[in-house]
């Protein structure tokens, strides 16, 4: 995974709400608003967002996922930071359109490629902070899943750097963390067999720790994680990473 | 006709690719584990054997006994290595053959040979064709002993590949011959030695 | 109809006790090559990618270099035999047993002859083939398949192999104890070494330079192989050069760590012709057939970062999917994301039938994470979709998703969507009549629909401050 070694970082930024945040999570959009306008960040919400096109763009379509990565391009035009509360869009942005466009690329595919940040990404390497000065009422034990399309790109210890210093949280670490969940999108549908069985895998190591929170930084994780949990009969308390940094906020 | 057919077919397949790689190049510390390296070449060298199972014996007593202790009590020794070792194992009562005949080759309990070098970074001990008078020897008995001068050891797997030699073959062999197929559990010994011995000479 | 993948379905019918034998042994496989591999270098990331640019440089100039191969081999005093076919390998490897009188031979492992089914064809000649490495001995016992690069029989437990022994007539009781079922094969196996007439071997790397032929084994068959034999075969892809001895020690140093997390494999040879005329045992003649079978077709797409590979198998063992469904899933000797890439490119003609195999990845990124040659695989797994969606080859799996990028690029009907979606809170949808609908609510809890709330919100937020900017 490659991910732009300069992107920019400014006080007023567009926010990409994620197809599933728009659909399910809201409350994560939200907490991502909210924690950078703590921050002091102006926030922009384009209204015509939809999707990153990353559907499309797995299953080989490509004709299809670049009408929709052109329509992102387009309405996330200009030269602000793009903030994504998902590693996985933030990564289609970066690096799926690369290669989909790789044989005809396009300035504005481009210019998306070079600004758009995973929010931790952002708060931690953009904005320099290193430690959140927020707490727990009681301790808590954290398992963060590290979703895969941060793999190779600094999410993953930017979320862990903020998670762990927040007081009374403590990131416990679980058995074979690098191991996918087995969402995958639309993996998950057509290999529901083969997706299942990695998802329980994933619960069986993260709730062997007895965790109190399972937190990451990819909604689509949690909602496959959290859905298997519920339908076996052990459900998990879950939060984006980004709910965790607004809950903890004094 | 393969053959032209083949080079053709690469000539075409390279033809449209805009940007050839070139070597990269590198440093031959950047492929060396500084980390096993610790200590003098002789005392890394005798960790890293260690760590995958082979041993150093140094005088024709503690290899005598060795051998006893794994009822080794047969075996071959390089003509040139009777004096002192083949001899004293013989003294001792061991029975030592300087031909390797391929026929008996289950009689030969240990086999000794001499070894080109051995490389410090991996605890490898490397044969060749021209130094180790019978490949056979070196590999059917179950304990084979490797002796070599510690002059000949090699800081890191870079050095001994730019020593190479000029025999038409050359063998890095690291601890004892090993399979883990069956369920993934370590078994030492599968076709060749159980034992893989560094006798170094001075 | 939409249905599920036929890997998935692969999946779900193979018995418990294989599947567990494949999980437990690439996840301890996995492990050993992370102590291993990243507790020896400062960095090994640098090391893959180092790796992989040597590979690439190679393939680059392949044509170079295999020009200098032949030329090194030759005058080192190896004949050497050009394959383009699978047809023409066969046929090489042929001929020259033929013209030595071979009639038994034993054989090191080497996927190149898996690819073009060697043994069963030796064998319909009247020619004694036996597999020696221990895996491959018991797979050829069987009659079964290979199911890992490293581990052929991943798949199988001590119980199976045991009795295995029995049947074959190598072991009169079931012990199943490893290191008894490994005695019986060594004594076995030395037997017919012993007797073999010829060797056939794959090779790892064949250095240009030198036209030193590498060939590493741990259990030491392959030099067993050779020391009674009189003729030695090496059958080797044209992939499979590096430019000098010295970058051998690139990847030597990654090849074992990355395999079995081993330093270095146990014997690594460095063969440069027939035996030294001094030396009483290994081969009198040595030939290489350099063979073709559909790696130019690979070097001319742009999947052929996947020529890098030296076959560690490390991504087989990483790959949550492969543990799931097994090497045996994949349908050709390279499974997991290896084979996921390399089968549909180098099989060309049986594309449509491969092309699934692509589609066998949730695009975790572990196999590109843990690739000692640093191939991108999901990039080239990517590729080869957008390349069957292109040539309109479609499996039962697969999802329309041409009204998916519709409603993606309208967003008004978008956001009317988004809201309409809260209707399914109040559906009975785990009855549509969709097999994945069912499949996917079957076994998740779908969390309740939000849609559209986080935009209520931010349009009331506005709202209320747009109230408290109005001047009072």
């Amino acid at each position: 995974m490659s991910v732009p070694l300069q992107r920019p970082v400014a006080n007023k930024v567009l926010f990409m709400a994620t197809c599933l945040c728009d659909a399910f999570y809201d409350d994560a959009a939200r907490a991502s608003v909210e924690v950078l306008e703590h921050l002091g960040i102006e926030v922009i919400f384009p209204e015509n967002q939809t999707c990153c096109g990353q559907p499309a763009f797995n299953s080989g379509d490509w004709k299809a996922s670049r009408k929709v990565a052109r329509h992102a391009a387009e309405v996330f035009g200009g030269d602000l930071p793009v903030i994504v509360p998902s590693g996985s869009c933030a990564a289609m942005h970066s690096h799926g359109n690369r290669l989909q466009f790789e044989a005809c690329p396009e300035p504005a595919i481009e210019s998306l490629a070079n600004r758009t940040w995973e929010i931790l990404d952002y708060l931690v390497h953009g904005l320099g902070i290193s430690t959140w000065k927020g707490a727990f009422a009681a301790p808590t034990r954290i398992a963060f899943h590290r979703s895969c399309h941060t793999r190779g790109t600094r999410t993953g210890e930017a979320a862990h750097a903020l998670l762990s210093s927040i007081r009374n949280a403590e990131v416990v670490a679980f058995g074979q963390e690098d191991q996918c969940c087995g969402f995958g999108g639309t993996f998950s549908v057509t290999f529901p067999h083969i997706s299942g069985r990695m998802g329980s895998l994933k619960l069986d190591h993260i709730l062997a720790q007895q965790p109190d929170l399972l937190v990451s930084a990819d909604m689509s994780c949690l909602m496959h994680l959290t859905g298997l949990a519920r339908t076996q009969g052990r459900p998990v308390q879950h939060q984006h990473a980004i709910q965790v940094l607004r809950d903890t906020l004094a | 006709m393969s053959r032209e057919s083949i080079f053709s077919k690469i000539r075409t397949a390279l033809e449209p690719l805009a940007e050839k790689t070139s070597h990269p190049g590198f440093d031959d510390e950047s492929i060396t584990s500084s980390s096993r390296l610790q200590g003098s070449l002789r005392e890394a060298f005798q960790r890293n054997l260690e760590a995958v199972h082979g041993r150093i014996l140094n005088t024709p007593d503690t290899l005598a006994s060795f051998l006893r202790e794994n009822d080794c009590l047969h075996g071959y020794c390089d003509p040139d290595l009777m004096d002192p070792l083949g001899h004293a194992l013989s003294a001792v009562g061991l029975i030592v053959e300087t031909e390797y005949d391929r026929q008996r080759y289950e009689d030969y309990r240990f086999g000794i040979t001499q070894a080109t070098g051995a490389i410090a970074e991996s605890g490898t001990i490397i044969l060749d064709d021209t130094l180790t008078r019978d490949r056979l020897a070196a590999l059917s008995p179950w304990v084979h002993i490797a002796v070599f001068p510690e002059s000949s050891l090699h800081r890191s797997l870079s050095d001994a590949l730019t020593h190479l030699g000029p025999s038409h073959n050359v063998i890095w062999v690291t601890g004892p011959s090993k399979t883990a197929d069956v369920e993934g559990i370590l078994i030492e010994g599968v076709h060749g030695p159980g034992e893989q011995i560094a006798y170094l000479t001075p | 109809m939409i249905d599920r993948q036929p890997i998935d379905t692969y999946a779900t019918r193979i018995s418990e006790e294989k599947q567990t034998s494949v999980i437990t042994g690439a996840t301890a496989s996995t492990e050993k090559r992370q102590s291993v591999l990243f507790g020896d270098f400062p960095n090994t990331h640098d090391l893959r990618r180092l790796a992989g640019q040597i590979k690439d440089h190679t393939l680059h100039h392949l044509d170079h270099y295999l020009e200098q191969a032949e030329a090194a081999l030759s005058r080192n005093g190896v004949k050497v035999h050009f394959a383009d076919t699978d047809e023409d390998a066969r046929q090489a490897v042929l001929s020259i047993l033929r013209d030595h009188q071979v009639t038994q031979l034993t054989k090191s492992k080497s996927m190149a002859s898996e690819e073009i089914h060697l043994n069963p064809f030796l064998i319909d000649q009247g020619i004694e083939v036996l597999e020696s490495d221990l895996g491959e001995f018991i797979i050829q016992l069987d009659g079964d398949e290979p199911s890992h690069i490293v581990r052929p029989i991943i798949h199988k437990n001590r119980r199976e192999i045991a009795r295995t022994f029995q049947r074959a007539g190598i072991a009169r009781d079931l012990n199943d104890d490893p290191e008894v079922i490994t005695r019986r094969a060594r004594a076995f196996l030395r037997e017919k070494y012993m007797q073999a007439q010829a060797v056939i071997t794959g090779g790892n790397f064949i250095s240009c330079e030198s036209g030193r032929v590498v060939l590493v084994t741990n259990e030491g068959n392959s030099r067993f192989g050779m020391a009674p034999s009189k003729l030695h075969i090496a059958l080797i892809g044209i992939e499979k050069l590096v430019p000098s001895d010295r970058d051998l020690g690139v990847f030597l140093n990654l090849l074992g760590r990355s395999a079995t997390g081993q330093q270095l494999t146990v014997y690594t040879e460095f063969i440069s012709g027939p035996k030294d005329p001094t030396q009483p045992s290994g081969p009198e003649e040595m030939h290489v057939v350099l063979m073709n079978n559909g790696r130019t077709d690979v070097l001319a797409s742009d999947g052929r970062e996947i020529l890098r590979c030296i076959r560690c198998s490390a991504c087989q063992n990483v790959c949550p999917v492969y543990r799931q469904a097994s090497g045996h899933a994949y349908r050709s000797p390279y499974g997991g994301p290896i084979g996921a890439v390399l089968s549909p490119l180098l099989f060309g003609d049986r594309f449509p039938e491969l092309a699934d195999l692509p589609k066998a990845s949730s695009l975790c990124g572990a196999c590109n994470e843990v690739c000692p040659v640093d191939i991108p695989i999901p990039d080239l797994l990517l590729r080869l979709r957008d390349k069957a969606k292109r040539a309109h080859i479609s499996q039962p799996g697969d999802l329309p998703m041409a009204p998916f990028a519709t409603l993606a690029t309208s967003p008004s009907l978008w956001r009317t969507a988004m809201t309409m979606s809260k209707a399914m809170n109040h559906l009975p949808i785990d009855v549509a009549p969709f097999r994945p609908i069912q499949d996917w609510l079957g076994q998740r809890t779908l969390p309740e629909s939000h849609g559209g709330d986080f935009r209520k919100w931010l349009k009331n937020r506005s709202k209320e401050q747009g109230l408290r900017d109005t001047p009072q």
